[in-house]
């Protein structure tokens, strides 16, 4: 992982990408026990071409591809990784790399989106594991309730939790 | 220790620490893969289930 995390550090000096935040299994781990991923999710923020509106990865592809990095799927394998690079798709993800927190994996400074916005970002994508997780944040007493509730206001995902906290904390559903 | 302080106790490791086990988790994964044993145990779930459903059928 040090140096997976090497790499996306020198791409960022380099000016490939702009900022960028760990999210996903590998964001939990900095507040949660880990748990089993195969890869990492790293939510990137992208220049725009001089004259054009449109994002695009293939510069970051071109770049990591030219220093060793080998496509595979939806994945480029850095320093033994896979990883998923992800431009924010939405207010909320965009918020959760501007407020990430840096974090440090064997001396070398990285950035992880805050517990409360993984918990949203879950909350928003749904999944069987994502409720899993937000659980685990729950249970472990690892997310500040008041940052949480100001977060699910701003990205109108409060009636989604309130679904959450009566399926899986109250123990009813509707 | 019970579960729950154990859940705890790695919680509170540092971020380093845990991605080590976060690697050590992705290996025995992959040699799982690998080794076919996922797959196979897959098999050998549905053949015990189609074997059952021929007994009682």
């Amino acid at each position: 992982m040090k140096a997976t995390l090497e790499a996306i550090n020198r791409m960022q000096a380099d000016g490939v990408i702009g900022e960028y935040a760990i999210g996903g299994a590998v964001g939990a781990t900095l507040y949660l026990e880990p748990a089993a991923t195969l890869d990492v999710d790293i939510f990137v923020t992208l220049p725009t071409a001089p004259g054009s509106l449109l994002l695009s990865l293939a510069p970051l592809y071109d770049y990591l591809k030219s220093r060793g990095g080998t496509v595979k799927d939806e994945h480029i394998v850095i320093g033994g990784w896979p990883v998923q690079f992800l431009p924010p798709k939405n207010e909320l993800e965009r918020e959760a790399v501007a407020e990430s927190v840096p974090a440090t994996v064997e001396g070398v400074t990285t950035w992880v989106m805050s517990a409360e916005h993984l918990v949203a970002i879950a909350l928003c994508t749904g999944r069987s594991k994502d409720h899993i997780r937000i659980l685990q944040f729950i249970e472990q007493d690892a997310v500040d309730r008041g940052k949480l509730q100001g977060i699910l206001e701003r990205h109108g995902l409060t009636p989604k939790w309130k679904r959450f906290e009566r399926k899986y904390l109250e123990g009813t559903d509707e | 220790m019970s579960k729950q302080e154990m859940r705890k106790r790695l919680a509170a490791l540092s971020f380093s620490e845990k991605v080590k086990i976060l690697e050590k988790l992705r290996d025995r994964s992959v040699a799982l893969a690998a080794s076919g044993l996922r797959q196979k145990s897959a098999e050998g779930t549905r053949e015990k289930a189609e074997a059952g459903k021929g007994s009682k059928g």
